[in-house]
């Protein structure tokens, strides 16, 4: 391929530039005084969108035209639901002037050269791509153009672009056509974007790009993953916390039907078979040693996650909140709790690996193909470039899959019997060794002035870890940030013109995995925050959304956050009465960026709660495919009432429980509201996240309004639990 | 190990397996159908669900020898992309699918409903569609059925002259 | 059924003196009035342990009160609003046997017996007491026109009602609690309560 590196770097600069103000800041943050950085570098991350980074820097590492004029776009990014692909095949559709239904998108394989440096996740994907697949798919036209002029013996300026075909005096060439005649691409300089009036597929509500597939029943799914010759594998999980690996007996397993091989690592045993029943029931008759120091209890686990234990970071600070709150006469304080939370994503975690030689070959779901290419190489003792991940569609993700250390276990096993190996959980393995939601606890203090506004107020967060352990940050994150980011998010204040205000962020480390769960702590916070504000406005005797109205600050995202307010007010018919045995309740909070705001109604029936109607207001910046916001807000929020209301998990004698849905429970298809109302507002320029914001309100507004039917405050989620 | 034989989307079929074997693995793996999904293996969360003479069964729970001389339907059969069922019209119509694993499971159940219940109400739907979903599609799958209700009775077949 | 107690008295008091007035020749050990006391006493006995069987959660699960069954050694109502439906077989997409199958699936932990379903409400004993039950049970209007015989099959041979002692295991795979009476010993009560003229004690 002939390179004219001047050219090219252009694009590739720009990549790089944005990772490195990324990394630039960690380290800079490292030689200043910690507290007052870690503040800094907490106000950071609360808005900064971090860039996109990944080794795709080229178009032809995510564009294949196909001689049948179709475009397959080589997603870095994995689709679980959130409908990125459809988002990206927009994107990209405008600026390479095709229709969104002449993308065909499909998960990059690592081998493609295009993978992503960190994972699918956070409510990024559109946010961060957004200029750079741009950029891509518009120089990638150019390079069609380029290719066509010479084909039509004719100069770039003087041909002409429609229906993925390049024209000149009556003469036509389809991008197939084009494509099949290229040896080695020139890659110009990236051209300018096109303007927002020019966008057709962007701001649509196109259908998704996967929907066919998904209600045909196509084997899309990594648990739908086969290869040639497969086996079955099963590994022996452990049942109690903290458990580890003696070895094990395998007598009894050895001999049953349909075993090929028992393998003993020192780490796990793991048997292997001709069918996945026969490689269960063996695994079932395998004795494992597990040595645990002691049988935790939920009531040890609630004692640890206690504001005032652990260590102390604060995150946010402005005026002297602490001083008014713990010198000063009518503080009103208010504590809340949230549970463990399970991510019970339909689609158990496993894959399909085959290793051969010195290749392997993976098939998995996961949201972190290149860690968990590093992590299997280092485990056969392989470079990377020699795993190659084949990413499949997710039976779910909700950061569930951000750390897929089953690879390894499959890979293994595969080698050790010299064949494709298809190993997956079982639902209890699935329930016992997730890594969860922690649970919370807050402390919420404040004083309102004599005119009715609220003078200083602290929010104290105990939670267990989200970011911290997870293999996506380095340790010395940890260090430097001093709050996990994950646990705190959504746990600022968000209502700048109070003039004191704190946040501190109490650290608990469980004996448990616990880590990024669906919007991470922006439910628990949210509910903690937004009830209190509920409180706080009653005993001013405001009305909840004007007395939220008064507190926000004269900025871009003030004024951001008090549309979404004033709309979901509007449109909601806001009433803090209640009528015909309904009650409205109101929250709204602030995600990167995005803000949001939910009114709910509810009533009460047989002294339960009953959710009728929610109505959502987003503002995501801009929406790629407002139909898919949509979607996002209505299933967040539904995920949210879920966990709010009926969730959450135990620990009876050492073991998480329950292993089951139906004990685990859930909303059902009666839970879920029968009306959602969402309406998208669109005051900034740029996409930003979708994903997660929409589960922020959603419990304190249950709990809001409940509290109009009942007269007593819910402080524990879950509220029916 | 024993033999079974049973129509599978019509066409007959004979399979050897232990007969204890669940329905759902013979279905996934024997056969390479794999739009039938496993969710818990618990009978607690339907992703499993197919049809056995037409009525709803979570084939998780179901032992294979147990289908012998029956016809059983997955989602391959209920429809395909030159011809779909009502509900999977309704299903595209609504753009309910978000992950979409735990979609084929409700698609199963809602057909099975509509072939006794025509005309569901709201309160047919809650007791009748009890599967999980974790994406929360929930409320675009109530309109979808009510949908496919629409699009399945005003079908050819089902018009009275 | 206090009645019924005094007639069997009665009969059993005309039928010894009836014996004694026409000379009937007695062996020396053939019973008398006090014999039928020991009878009915054996009879109340069976009557003790045929009703810790059937008032055992493993049966009261499925005989409600009301359109759920319950489920577990908690009898906590049925997950996933699972109702009685119009036939006691559940509804149209939720048949009982849309998971329940003739036999216990040891992989999913859902138990199974021919005809899994819910007793008819006439039938219901949730939140009745033994004496309760067992005058429903002996009532053809209550029992599907059964009479005494014809009860004492369904409660010995019926492979639901023996399904009890071959509960199978729950979804992590521990076995369920069986009834705190073994199933043999449990036939011959029902027998024994049927040979004594199926007495019910007093409340």
């Amino acid at each position: 391929m002939s390179k004219d590196k001047k050219k090219k770097s252009f694009s590739r600069r720009k990549f790089l530039v944005r990772s490195a103000v990324g990394v630039g800041v960690l380290f800079g943050a490292g030689y200043l005084s910690k507290p007052l950085w870690q503040r800094a570098l907490a106000g950071l991350a609360n808005t900064l969108e971090p860039p996109y980074s990944g080794t795709g820097i080229t178009p032809p590492l995510w564009f294949e035209v196909r001689a049948d004029n179709q475009i397959i776009l080589y997603s870095p990014k994995v689709e679980m639901g959130q409908g990125t692909f459809t988002g990206l095949a927009q994107i990209a559709a405008d600026e390479l002037e095709v229709t969104t239904d002449q993308i065909k998108v499909v998960h990059a394989p690592s081998d493609s050269g295009n993978v992503d440096a960190l994972s699918t996740g956070g409510s990024l994907s559109i946010a961060t791509l957004w200029t750079p697949l741009r950029e891509l798919a518009a120089t990638m036209r150019e390079m069609l153009k380029l290719e066509g002029a010479k084909l039509l013996a004719t100069t770039p300026d003087k041909v002409e672009v429609a229906n993925a075909s390049i024209s000149s005096n009556g003469k036509s060439l389809t991008y197939g056509e084009i494509a099949a005649q290229v040896s080695g691409w020139e890659i110009p300089d990236t051209p300018e974007l096109k303007p927002p009036t020019e966008r057709k597929e962007v701001g649509k509500g196109v259908p998704r790009v996967d929907l066919r597939e998904k209600v045909l029943g196509a084997p899309i799914f990594g648990m739908d993953a086969t290869m040639p010759d497969m086996l079955y594998g099963a590994v022996v999980r452990p049942d109690r916390i903290g458990a580890t690996f003696k070895g094990a007996d395998v007598s009894k397993a050895e001999n049953m039907p349909g075993v090929v091989k028992i393998v003993q690592e020192p780490d796990f045993v793991g048997v292997i078979a001709q069918s996945r029943m026969e490689a269960e029931n063996a695994k079932n008759a395998i004795q494992a040693e597990w040595e645990t120091d002691r049988n935790w209890t939920s009531a040890e686990i609630k004692e640890m996650i206690k504001v005032g234990e652990g260590s102390p970071t604060t995150i946010q600070k402005k005026g002297r909140a602490s001083r008014i709150l713990n010198n000063e006469e009518d503080v009103i304080s208010a504590e809340f709790e949230s549970p463990i939370g399970a991510h019970a994503q339909l689609e158990p975690n496993g894959s399909v690996a085959s290793v051969e030689g010195n290749q392997a070959t993976l098939m998995i779901s996961t949201q972190v193909v290149k860690i968990t290419r590093e992590e299997v190489a280092k485990r056969l003792g392989f470079k990377p470039e020699q795993v190659n991940i084949i990413p499949t569609y997710l039976g779910g993700g909700f950061g569930r899959r951000l750390h897929t250390p089953n690879a390894v276990q499959a890979a293994v096993l595969s080698k050790a019997v010299g064949k494709p190996v298809k190993c997956f959980f079982n639902r209890k393995e699935e329930f016992q060794n997730d890594t969860f939601r922690p649970p919370t606890h807050h402390i919420m203090k404040a004083k309102l002035t004599e005119a009715g506004k609220i003078k200083a107020i602290e929010h104290n967060l105990s939670s267990g870890d989200v970011m911290f352990g997870s293999p996506m940050f380095p340790a010395v994150a940890q260090s430097l940030l001093g709050a996990d980011v994950g646990a705190w998010r959504g746990g600022m204040i968000q209502y700048g013109a109070i003039p004191n205000y704190k946040a501190v962020s109490w650290r608990v480390k469980l004996p448990f995995a616990t880590s990024w769960w669906r919007s991470l702590g922006l439910l628990a916070n949210t509910f903690a925050i937004e009830t209190f504000i509920d409180e706080l406005a009653l005993k001013a005797g405001k009305d909840p959304v004007q007395f939220r109205l008064e507190h926000i600050q004269d900025d871009e995202r003030g004024f951001r956050l008090k549309e979404v307010i004033k709309a979901a007010s509007e449109k909601a018919g806001y009433k803090d009465e209640v009528v015909n045995g309904r009650a409205m309740g109101f929250a709204c909070s602030t995600d990167a960026n995005t803000p949001c705001a939910q009114v709910v109604e509810v009533s009460m029936e047989n002294d339960r709660i009953k959710v009728h109607k929610v109505t959502c207001v987003i503002d995501p910046g801009m929406a790629v495919n407002p139909d898919q916001v949509r979607a996002q807000c209505e299933g967040a929020i539904i995920m949210g009432l879920s966990a709010a209301m009926y969730e959450k998990m135990e620990v009876v004698d050492g073991k998480l429980a329950p292993t089951i849905y139906g004990p685990y429970q859930m909303a059902l298809m009666r839970d879920t509201p029968k009306d959602i109302d969402v309406v998208i507002l669109e005051n900034a320029e740029d996409p930003g996240p979708v994903g997660e914001p929409p589960l922020g309100p959603i419990g304190a507004a249950i709990a809001n309004a409940a509290f109009r039917l009942t007269g007593e405050r819910l402080r524990k989620m879950p509220f029916e639990g | 190990m024993m033999k079974i034989s049973f129509t599978i989307n019509k066409k007959p079929t004979t399979v050897e397996v232990d007969g204890n074997t669940p329905l759902l693995w013979v279905v996934r793996d024997v056969l390479d159908l794999k739009g039938t999904k496993f969710g818990c293996g618990k009978a607690a969360c339907g992703a499993c669900t197919l049809h056995v003479d037409g009525e709803a069964i979570r084939s998780c729970s179901y032992a294979v020898k147990f289908v012998e001389g029956k016809e059983v339907t997955t989602i391959e059969g209920l429809g395909n992309a030159d011809n779909l069922h009502p509900v999977q019209q309704a299903w595209i119509e609504e753009i309910v699918p978000q992950c979409g694993y735990c979609q084929i499971g409700f698609m199963m159940a809602t057909a099975a409903m509509l072939e006794k219940i025509p005309q569901p109400t709201d309160e047919d739907i809650d007791n009748n569609i009890v599967n999980i979903c974790r994406c929360g599609t929930h409320y675009r799958m109530r309109k979808a059925i009510h949908r496919a209700a629409e699009i399945k009775n005003q079908s050819p077949q089902n018009q009275t002259s | 059924m206090r009645s019924k107690q005094k007639v069997l008295l009665l009969t059993a008091g005309l039928i010894g003196s009836m014996i004694l007035l026409f000379g009937y020749a007695s062996p020396p050990n053939t019973p008398t009035l006090p014999a039928e006391e020991e009878s009915l006493q054996t009879g109340l006995e069976a009557f003790d342990k045929m009703m810790a069987v059937l008032t055992h959660k493993r049966c009261v699960n499925c005989h409600p009160s009301g359109d759920r069954p319950r489920q577990g050694e908690d009898s906590h109502l049925h997950n996933f609003g699972v109702e009685r439906g119009p036939d006691n077989h559940g509804v149209a997409a939720l048949r009982c046997e849309s998971c329940h199958q003739a036999e216990n699936n040891n992989f999913s932990g859902v138990p199974g017996a021919p005809e899994w379903s819910l007793a008819p409400l006439k039938m219901a004993w949730e939140g009745l007491s033994r004496i309760e039950i067992a005058r429903s049970m002996l009532n053809p209007a209550n029992n599907g026109g059964r009479n005494l015989e014809e009860t004492v099959k369904h409660l010995t041979e019926h492979e639901l009602v023996l399904w009890a002692w071959n509960p199978g295991v729950d979804s992590e795979g521990n076995p369920r609690e069986k009834p705190p009476v073994p199933k043999d010993e449990y036939i011959k009560a029902v027998k024994e309560w049927a040979a004594a003229g199926a007495p019910i004690p007093e409340e």
